[in-house]
């Protein structure tokens, strides 16, 4: 089985970090931004498992796994307040979200 | 170590401490008269100790009387070792039987004195309070502990001066005593630190043991800081003022504190220090010359005063002066003895002074009293004794101490101490005489009838110091000087001769001399010729209303120090209060506030702004991190 070559991950890794931050950047509804978060979080467990194969170093996969394990709990939270705000205003846009501004 | 003292000096020691703790705290649930009974019976223990411990010392060879009983380790600061213990040696000794000796017959006089005040207790309390602290500043084996006693006898003496403390003249002339005596304590405190300096120790042992590693300009330095401790303790030239004001206290205060112990701790310190001061003959000069003064300017005050007890405030200046003039020449026996015998004969005319005070209901003016020989025998005839004792008319005790301190004067060559002594001596004999004769001679001139009441417990101690200050100069005879001998164990390294049993007798006539004619003077003006009182004080006006104000010491003192302090607390009032503690905050606070309303204005509360925000620096920290501050990639190296 041909071996893919270690640059082909980073790109992938690359183009889902920048439509996850790009989502990130232009929606405005919550679940949205959560899920382009999501995608920027596995792009970088993508990189630390690529680079783990790469160099034969299991660490790398460990801490994809820790990575996985605080991405949950922010996710929950997230979750949790995002509940809360829909409980208040039912259509949710994070722009009317700003009443702690400076 | 000899045991037998490592055993008994702990107890006497404590012994006036745990009488204190005592009726502190036990004393309000008994009897008020047990408390008395506790305080007496704890100063007589310690005293019983003190007189034993003195027998057993005084039976060793004169090599072994100094011991120092380590009791423990106080402090461990870096290099240096503080340990806490005791010297014995007989100078503490001379010290410790006055102060529990002397100080037991005053407690035994308060019982009746204090008899009727609502604070008995707590009268009780401070005294053996006091006793303690006076005992731990004479027995301590260093100069920190030494200074703790040292300060405890400040303590003690602010609280028993403001013990009338409903009297707001009280209450300042406590307040006066403490802070005087405290700038003695940082003089005592910069001399401390002068020895770390030096030689990093403060005991005894170690810093006289090595007063050749100082140097004299230091040993001067210290000499000189070590004075000022002295001098404001023992009410000197010039943090005197404090003495006279003291008298607001409790006779008995009086008496124990402000006569025969406390104030005679500057004279211990120089003689317990004599290791420094015999090699810092800069500072020794102005221990003598400091003492001439006072002795002088205090006798002169004495002369016009009118309060039977500031008369005595003054008259213990100017015998302290004559102690400081003694061990200021380095004849430290001859000032030692003046005050075991000063001790002695000023407490009685303190404690007499007190039953004639005691009678008349409070009055202490002696223009309101006068003809009271008839009324009062037994007060008059100890206080006559007293009086002889102070004059220094033989063979009365304060004639053998006076005369040895003005034969060491003139002997160790200091003609001009000698001279303004012996003129003390005169004005000394003169205004005693003229105290004794206003009180005692003549007719009642006093309003109220004297209610004379024998109370046996103010009797007894005031006829046994009676006693004592009409024998207690036996201990020097000429050719035969016992006490020099009981001392010597205290000054084997002392650099000039001590003994006092050499009189020369011209010098003795001729103060004699001085000393008759001071009587006879005061005879004639307060006795047989109440027109020359007349003559002399409308001549000498102008000298009578200086010395009624005591050279307006008070006065000086209070625009030099008061005003400008007061100027200066105002003036910090209204400048540091309002401008620096008021004004700085509200400047920080409003420099905050406008800081914050710069950047205020990026916390837009949009969440994308804050991504886009985020991005755009972690991409920029990427780019320096990869490509380095000035653009040349890192990797390229």
């Amino acid at each position: 089985m041909p071996q893919i070559p270690l640059t082909d991950y980073l790109a992938l890794s690359a183009a889902m970090f920048v439509i996850g931050l790009i989502g990130f950047l232009v929606r405005r509804n919550p679940l949205t931004m959560l899920m382009a978060i999501e995608l920027m979080w596995n792009a970088g467990n993508l990189v630390l498992a690529a680079f783990a194969r790469n160099f034969s170093d299991m660490s790398g996969q460990v801490f994809v796994f820790v990575v996985i394990t605080v991405a949950a709990a922010e996710a929950a939270i997230a979750l949790a307040i995002v509940v809360m705000v829909f409980r208040r205003r039912p259509d949710v846009d994070v722009d009317d979200i700003s009443v702690l501004r400076g | 170590m000899d045991a037998v003292v490592a055993n008994i000096a702990p107890q006497i020691l404590f012994a006036p401490l745990i009488g204190c703790l005592l009726i502190a705290f036990v004393g309000p649930r008994l009897p008020r008269s047990v408390s008395a009974v506790i305080g007496c019976v704890s100063v007589f223990g310690a005293f019983a100790l003190t007189v034993g411990l003195a027998l057993h010392v005084w039976g060793l060879p004169v090599a072994a009387q100094r011991i120092d009983i380590p009791l423990g380790t106080w402090a461990l600061v870096g290099s240096a070792h503080i340990g806490f213990g005791l010297w014995i040696d007989p100078l503490a000794l001379t010290w410790m039987l006055v102060i529990t000796g002397v100080g037991f017959l005053i407690h035994l006089y308060s019982v009746g004195y204090m008899g009727h005040d609502a604070n008995y207790r707590t009268f009780f309390a401070h005294m053996n309070l006091f006793v303690f602290s006076m005992l731990l500043l004479v027995m301590a084996d260093g100069f920190l502990w030494l200074l703790v006693g040292w300060g405890g006898v400040g303590l003690a003496s602010y609280l028993l001066i403001g013990f009338y403390y409903d009297r707001q003249t009280a209450v300042l002339a406590a307040r006066k005593a403490l802070i005087m005596n405290v700038i003695g304590d940082v003089g005592i405190m910069i001399a401390i630190f002068l020895m770390f300096a030096h030689i990093g120790d403060q005991s005894f042992s170690v810093v006289f043991a090595r007063t050749d590693a100082f140097g004299t300009s230091a040993l001067d330095w210290i000499g000189i800081w070590l004075l000022v401790g002295a001098v404001a303790k023992s009410a000197q030239l010039p943090l005197h003022t404090w003495l006279p004001d003291a008298m607001e206290g409790p006779t008995p205060v009086s008496a124990l504190i402000h006569a025969a112990t406390m104030v005679t701790a500057g004279v211990y310190l120089v003689a317990r220090c004599h290791p420094i001061y015999d090699h810092a003959p800069a500072a020794a000069d102005a221990v003598a010359v400091v003492g001439a003064a006072s002795a002088l300017f205090a006798a002169t005050i004495g002369c016009v005063q009118y309060d039977i007890k500031r008369v005595l405030a003054y008259s213990t200046m100017s015998q302290i002066g004559y102690m400081f003039l003694g061990v200021g020449i380095g004849a430290y026996t001859a000032g030692a003895f003046h005050f075991l015998t000063h001790a002695f004969f000023k407490a009685l005319l303190f404690m007499a002074a007190g039953i004639v005070i005691h009678n008349l209901g409070g009055e202490q003016d002696i223009r309101k009293m006068g003809g009271l020989a008839k009324k009062m025998p037994f007060a008059y005839w100890t206080f006559l004794a007293g009086t002889l004792a102070i004059a220094g008319v033989p063979p009365f005790s304060g004639f053998f101490s006076k005369d040895s301190i003005l034969d060491q004067a003139a002997e160790l060559g200091h003609p001009w101490l000698f001279a303004v002594g012996v003129l003390a001596a005169a004005l000394t004999a003169f205004y005693m005489f003229r105290l004794f004769f206003s009180t005692f001679i003549g007719e009642y001139r006093g309003s109220v009838e004297p209610h004379v009441e024998r109370v046996p417990t103010m009797d007894i101690p005031v006829g046994i110091l009676a006693v004592l200050a009409t024998i207690g100069g036996f201990l020097v005879l000429p050719g035969h000087d016992t006490f020099s001998a009981l001392l010597s164990g205290a000054f084997t390294d002392a650099i000039r001769p001590l003994s006092l049993e050499h009189f020369n007798w011209a010098l003795v006539f001729g103060t004699l001399m001085v000393v008759a004619a001071g009587i006879v003077t005061a005879y004639a003006m307060y006795v047989i010729s109440p027109q020359l009182r007349g003559d002399v004080s409308r001549r000498l006006s102008w000298l009578r209303a200086l010395l009624l104000d005591a050279y307006h010491v008070d006065t000086i003192y209070h625009v030099l120090f008061e005003v400008p302090a007061y100027a200066f607390a105002r003036a910090c009032g209204i400048v540091f209060e309002r401008v620096v503690i008021a004004g700085v905050p509200w400047a920080l606070a409003a420099a905050t506030n406008a800081l914050g309303g710069l950047s205020r204005g990026w916390e837009t509360g949009y969440l994308r702004r804050y991504g886009l925000t985020i991005a755009i620096g972690a991409t920029l920290l990427l780019y320096f991190v990869i490509f380095g501050i000035h653009g040349d990639a890192a990797g390229t190296h």
